[in-house]
């Protein structure tokens, strides 16, 4: 099929690959001026809060500061984003600020270091102001007004409500209504590269320029132009390789005008960069939403009618809330056959960061939503989930009830061909225990109208002065090989080598308009311009060829590079001695979709110039001791027309699915007092390689008559129906249907079938009744009281910009530096925690003292009745000695399951004991008791507290998370610590004083671990259950049993991140020297170790997940073979 | 105490080691230091001194590339590629100690590099590959 084209219809590796696998491809971060300043910003803490002031005069006076702003410095103009009415925020906050991390100030200094240090001298005051944290609080009668338009609710930014058809009709003759609420949180882009960018001003010419990662720099010129007052020529915008896109960097990021007015003001260029943190404080993530699909079903499976209410969360700001509500409107009726519908969705202002646009704009949980109901459907029906989905699929000259035409359709064959590649005719009656098939299916408009400038492409080609050519698109590639599909369609077109074509994307000044990389377009629409603008090139190479022969130009060809007349052998020429010839010249041309656009008050009508249709099959398989989800294996199968790179789209389609993946199972922002808690890429869980499945990728193509080349649009086509497949998979394998997203394993956990309900008996530690009684008081009094009180009274956190750094000789030298008096000196080897907790003021000491080459603290060595590892050895060094394996793998076991390869290979044995508590309030900055002292609250106990203790937990409800200290306590080691004077040896047991806090005092380090051996057969296992392999444990295990004559002896079993202290299971390893090893009497053993847990709110599930895990460490060492201990 | 990354960057022009965080969480600036690949945004500068640092720069240029990154671009194992630097690196460290490495090594080496484009898919088939051939080095 392909004989007919040489270079589309091909796999073709990027156009940048050597440059981005070689690190020479420069991104934003990379980019610098001479002269350049630094830029830093300053950022809400408050979800909402009047600005009374910001002052500036002592930043302005700190050391390298070369320019301070705040939103009084910009123009009175406010972001055009979705158009001017919802024009809603300001280039930076004036007067009242929104969301928690929205710009307050921002300062340019010589050195990002001073620019840092400066950030603390901008002097705001707030009136802090009542917060609507989520859509039912911002729509409540007495709700906060964030927002408010004239014509609409309080904090509501847009209603659509609207009616194709006779729904009420269908609902009336139903034999089967469904009605049910399907909600997910807001999931963001982590684009690896954050978003950042350089600005250089031009005070002579008024000429900014601009280096930044954006989808679409058309936004940006346009929006910059505005909020600074510049004219549109005024604003450049530059070329850069961007670090992943998703959605993420569309529209104008918000440091680009702030960089730009700091640069106007310094008189110098200035770079602004976010860090990971701000990345998630302030870029903007998806919009969380709730939905309730009510769906009429006539006694044959004809869908007879559905309505669906919506409710999105749109944050602080408008940016992309209209479109996100127009796409969730398009996912409900257009892809099977439905005979009538209706909306009701609202578009709702919280005080929470910005909802922006990510990859599948709100399409995935729409879709997520109904592809579960029509599984519920099926099932109601009797039918086949399969079989039905493929009789209510929609074909080629359809109607849908908003009004859209279907074209070349092979919806039905995609859900064919994805049950028979998974196997679902074979597996459906013989699933093993655990495993489950999920299904679901997808519409995509290859090219849908948001924009009027969506329509229309412009591209250019030069014939540059080495003969080369050279395509200009002003959209951006992100990394989806679009620079390389623009390039393989020029090649084509002209029959030129793709080798020798060049391609620039994003410079306004080199290249002509274009919208921009959003809503999948590129391919399609700029695609289609880059062919016809290959056309005019060739059209005016021939003219210029006849002008110079003479000749006329229908006698000329070109072809493989070559121009020529005729057959006459002197007048060949290649595009090299035409360069020569004719010198460079450039052509451009454009390429128009015109469209019937919906009615704009109802959105009913015909939307796209075609559609694109796709289906996933996904196999998983669930741990009934963890609740853990692997997806096995996912099928997807597309029909996207033609497929111009087949290496590329596959690469779009595999991410996606990750994503969707990700989106499905563990990916959310989780929100206190609206702040992100786990605004890192530790706590935030973007999937990881270990969570890849098998991905089989299948384009069914149709070759449609609309596209380039027979080619729609394929960007989004991956994510969207990922998580709904996932999820009935999810359904299939565990029989309970969960209606909120992500589902994680301790949803999964807790409500899977079990014996009876755990008997916890908190009541019989009398501690518990006094914690209950506090925990009670929390909400109404102890909470806000002590938060009052802690921010008068309570200490607060500066992070430190700096801190000394010393490297003793040798380990006396080492305790000399840390005794010396007045300052506050932290020892450090692996530095993994310490360095990341001094930027978070988790630690703040003056100076650290290096002691990672420390002889004293090295070496391992294996004696007859101890092994001995220096405190310095790194966990890699101790995970590949075998000998350690042998006679203690669990130990091995346990601290391969630490971390990264990369944190591994530095991070130390005594480092995994005594870092700091991992708690996310604590973590990212709350005031809390461990913070700030007595007169602050815990946050963990009425926040999301799913990683928390469920035992032993007082004022503070962190656990102990390292792992070694179970493993350690099982293993009856001991710690040594040197101080000045003395060597103490301390008995794990007696360690730790609580989460993350030790008995090692300042003056002293730990110089060692001890080990000891114990005669008979002894068995050891490890249990570790995190959220991704690596991460802190949401419970763990630690067992040593020996074995006398096949009867256990002795037990030691610790318990991990269950309680603040690694604990030992006391009862439980009593009843296993009982004898008994029979099945349920392991259990009941293992149930032991959760008497007298008071879960919090949302940790229940750890309950479950602590017994589990035990059981199956018991049963693990009693048929393992023995260590040789 | 300033890290490792920011001197090769800022000091020594070095841009191909990334940062993703600075905090040791993505792995897009691992570079190999006596042998082990590690988050040179958590490593103490002063600790360097005697010790072999190698970098993306190390294993040649775009026109010069390693057979792994030549095979990784063939493959299409990367898209945007902000984590692939550090990617390379952490293959360079496995490579060098497993010529041949099972998929479970792979991931497990690759686990501490966090890529949001590629869903990994095509990365282990592009180590697979070059597994098989033999020629990881050059
Ligand atoms: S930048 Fe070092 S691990 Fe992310
Ligand atoms: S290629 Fe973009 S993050 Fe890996």
């Amino acid at each position: 099929m392909n004989a007919e084209f040489k270079v589309v219809w091909k796999p073709r590796p990027q156009i940048e690959g050597s440059a981005k696998v070689s690190g020479r491809a420069e991104y934003t971060h990379d980019m610098t001026l001479p002269g350049m300043a630094f830029a830093a910003v300053l950022r809400s803490p408050h979800a909402h809060a009047r600005i009374r002031s910001v002052d500036l005069t002592r930043a302005r006076a700190m050391p390298g500061v070369v320019a301070a702003v705040s939103g009084r410095e910009f123009p009175d103009l406010k972001y055009v984003n979705a158009g001017p009415a919802f024009a809603d925020r300001y280039a930076m906050a004036r007067e009242r600020v929104r969301f928690v991390g929205e710009e307050v100030a921002a300062l340019a200094a010589d050195s990002l270091a001073e620019a840092l240090a400066a950030l603390a001298a901008i002097d705001v005051a707030y009136d802090v102001l009542p917060a609507a944290l989520d859509v039912p609080a911002a729509l409540a009668a007495d709700a906060p007004e964030i927002h408010q338009k004239p014509d609409l609710p309080r904090n509501v930014a847009q209603t659509s409500v609207a009616t194709f058809g006779p729904v009420d009709e269908g609902f009336a003759a139903a034999a089967h209504i469904l009605d049910d609420t399907f909600e997910h949180g807001a999931v963001a882009p982590v684009c690896l590269e954050t978003n950042g960018v350089l600005a250089d001003f031009d005070a002579a010419s008024g000429d900014l320029t601009l280096w930044a990662p954006s989808q679409a720099p058309f936004f940006v010129r346009k929006e910059i132009a505005h909020v600074l007052e510049l004219a549109l020529e005024n604003v450049h915008v530059r070329s850069v390789v961007i670090g992943g896109g998703f959605g993420g960097k569309s529209q104008a990021p918000e440091p680009i005008a702030i960089a730009a007015l700091l640069a106007m003001k310094a008189g110098r260029p200035v770079r602004l960069l976010l860090n990971r943190q701000e990345e998630f404080l302030s870029g903007k993530s998806d919009h969380g939403k709730k939905m309730r699909v009510r769906t009429a079903v006539a006694a044959d499976g004809t869908i007879l009618a559905r309505h669906t209410e919506f409710w999105v969360d749109n944050g602080a700001y408008t940016h992309m809330g209209p479109a996100y509500i127009s796409a969730v409107r398009q996912r409900t009726c257009n892809l099977y056959r439905v005979r009538a519908a209706g909306f009701d969705g609202k578009l709702v202002h919280t005080n929470k960061v910005s909802g922006g646009s990510y990859r599948g704009m709100g399409a995935p949980q729409i879709i997520w939503a109904i592809e579960s109901q029509i599984d519920e459907i099926a099932e109601r029906l009797g039918r086949d989930r399969l079989e039905y989905r493929i009789a209510i699929a929609n074909r080629p000259g359809d109607e849908t009830p908003m009004g859209w035409k279907i074209g070349t359709c092979a919806l039905a064959e995609c859900l064919e061909e994805a049950g028979r590649r998974i196997g679902w005719d074979e597996k459906k009656h013989a699933m093993p225990p655990g495993r489950g098939i999920g299904f679901a299916a997808m519409i995509n408009p290859s090219v849908g109208v948001l924009y009027a400038e969506g329509n229309f492409a412009c591209v250019s080609i030069d014939l540059q002065s080495d003969g080369r050519l050279r395509v200009g698109t002003q959209s951006a590639d992100c990394g989806t090989s679009q620079n390389t599909v623009m390039g393989q369609l020029v090649a084509e077109e002209l029959g030129v080598a793709p080798e020798l074509i060049d391609v620039i994307h994003m410079d306004t000044d080199e290249t002509p308009p274009d919208l921009g990389s959003a809503a999948s377009r590129v391919t399609f629409v700029s695609g289609a311009a880059a062919i016809k603008t290959a056309q005019s090139f060739r059209v005016e190479l021939e003219a210029r060829l006849a002008r110079h022969w003479d000749v006329p130009a229908e006698d000329i060809s070109f072809a493989d590079g070559v121009a020529g007349y005729r057959d006459d052998n002197e007048r060949r020429l290649s595009l090299v001695e035409i360069a020569d010839l004719e010198g460079p010249f450039r052509v451009e041309d454009r390429h128009d979709i015109d469209l019937p656009r919906p009615d704009p008050a109802t959105g009913y009508g015909h939307y796209a110039a075609t559609y694109g249709f796709g289906a996933q099959a996904v196999e998983v398989e669930v741990d009934p001791t963890t609740g853990h989800v692997q997806v096995l294996k996912v099928v997807v199968v597309q029909d996207v027309g033609r497929v111009i790179n087949p290496l590329a789209l596959e690469g779009q389609m595999h991410g996606g699915i990750v994503q969707g993946i990700g989106m499905a199972l563990r990916e959310e922002l989780v929100f206190d007092h609206g702040a992100p808690v786990n605004a890192s890429l530790i706590t935030y869980k973007a999937p990881r390689i270990q969570e890849t499945p098998e991905i089989e990728t299948v384009f069914i193509e149709t070759n449609d008559p609309t596209g380039p080349y027979g080619a729609k649009v394929g960007g989004e086509h991956s994510i969207n129906p990922t998580p709904a497949a996932v999820a009935n998979a999810v359904a299939h394998a565990t029989g309970t249907r969960f209606n909120r997203l992500p589902i994680t394993a301790g949803d999964i956990l807790q409500v899977r079938p079990r014996r009876k309900p755990l008997a916890l008996e908190p009541w019989k530690r009398p501690y518990n009744l006094e914690v209950a009684t506090a925990r009670a008081l929390y909400p109404k009094v102890l909470f806000p009281g002590l938060r009052r009180l802690g921010a008068r009274l309570g200490r607060t956190r500066t992070p430190k910009p700096t801190c000394a750094y010393v490297r003793p000789s040798d380990l006396a030298d080492a305790l000399r530096e840390l005794a010396i008096p007045g300052r506050h000196a932290k020892p450090i080897a692996g530095g993994t925690d310490l360095q990341v907790g001094i930027r978070q003021g988790v630690y703040e000491p003056d100076v650290v003292v290096d002691i990672a080459d420390l002889s004293e603290l090295h070496g391992i060595s294996i004696g007859e009745d101890v092994v001995r590892i220096g405190g310095a050895v790194t966990l890699s060094e101790i995970v590949e000695r075998d000998d350690i394996r042998a006679r203690h793998p669990m130990l091995s076991e346990g601290l391969a399951k630490i971390a990264t390869r990369q944190i591994r290979n530095v991070a130390t044995i005594a480092g995994d004991l005594s870092q700091e508590k991992r708690c996310w309030f604590f973590r990212s900055g709350a005031q809390c008791y461990k913070a700030g002292g007595v007169t602050c609250p815990c946050y963990a106990v009425l926040g999301d507290n799913r990683h928390h203790a469920i035992m032993g937990a007082g004022r503070c409800a962190a656990p102990c998370v390292a792992d070694a200290a179970p493993i350690l306590t099982a293993l009856d080691a001991t710690v040594v610590v040197a101080g000045t004077d003395r060597l103490r040896r301390i008995g794990l047991e007696d360690f730790y004083a609580w989460s993350g806090e030790t008995v090692v005092k300042p003056t002293e380090i730990i110089v060692g671990i001890e080990i000891p051996n114990s005669l008979g057969e002894t068995r050891q296992t490890y249990e570790k259950a995190a959220d991704w392999d690596g991460d802190f444990a949401n419970a763990s295990v630690a067992a040593r049993l020996i074995l006398r004559n096949g009867r256990v002896t002795s037990a030691r079993i610790s318990l991990g991140a269950v309680a603040p202290l690694p604990i030992r299971a006391k009862q439980t390893e009593a009843a296993l020297l009982h004898g008994d090893s029979s099945a349920a009497a392991l259990r009941s053993a293992a149930e032991l170790t959760v008497r007298g847990a008071l879960p919090l709110s949302g940790n229940a599930y750890k309950a479950e997940l602590l017994v589990n895990l035990t059981q199956r460490a018991i049963e693990k060492c009693l048929d393992e073979t023995p260590s040789p201990e | 105490m300033t890290p490792l990354a920011t001197i090769l960057r800022d000091s020594l022009g070095l841009r191909g080691t990334k940062i993703g965080c600075g905090n040791g969480e993505c792995g897009a600036c691992t570079v190999i230091v006596d042998g082990r690949a590690i988050c040179s945004c958590l490593a103490p500068l002063g600790r360097m001194p005697g010790r072999s640092i190698e970098t993306v720069e190390s294993l040649g240029g775009p026109d010069d590339l390693h057979p792994l990154q030549r095979k990784l671009v063939e493959r299409g194992a990367f898209q945007c590629g902000f984590c692939t630097p550090g990617v390379v690196m952490s293959l360079i460290a496995l490579l060098r100690e497993r010529p041949d490495p099972s998929d479970e090594e792979v991931r497990c080496a690759l686990q501490g590099n966090l890529c949001r484009c590629s869903g990994y898919v095509k990365l282990l088939e592009a180590v697979r590959e070059i597994a098989r051939e033999g020629s990881h080095e050059r």
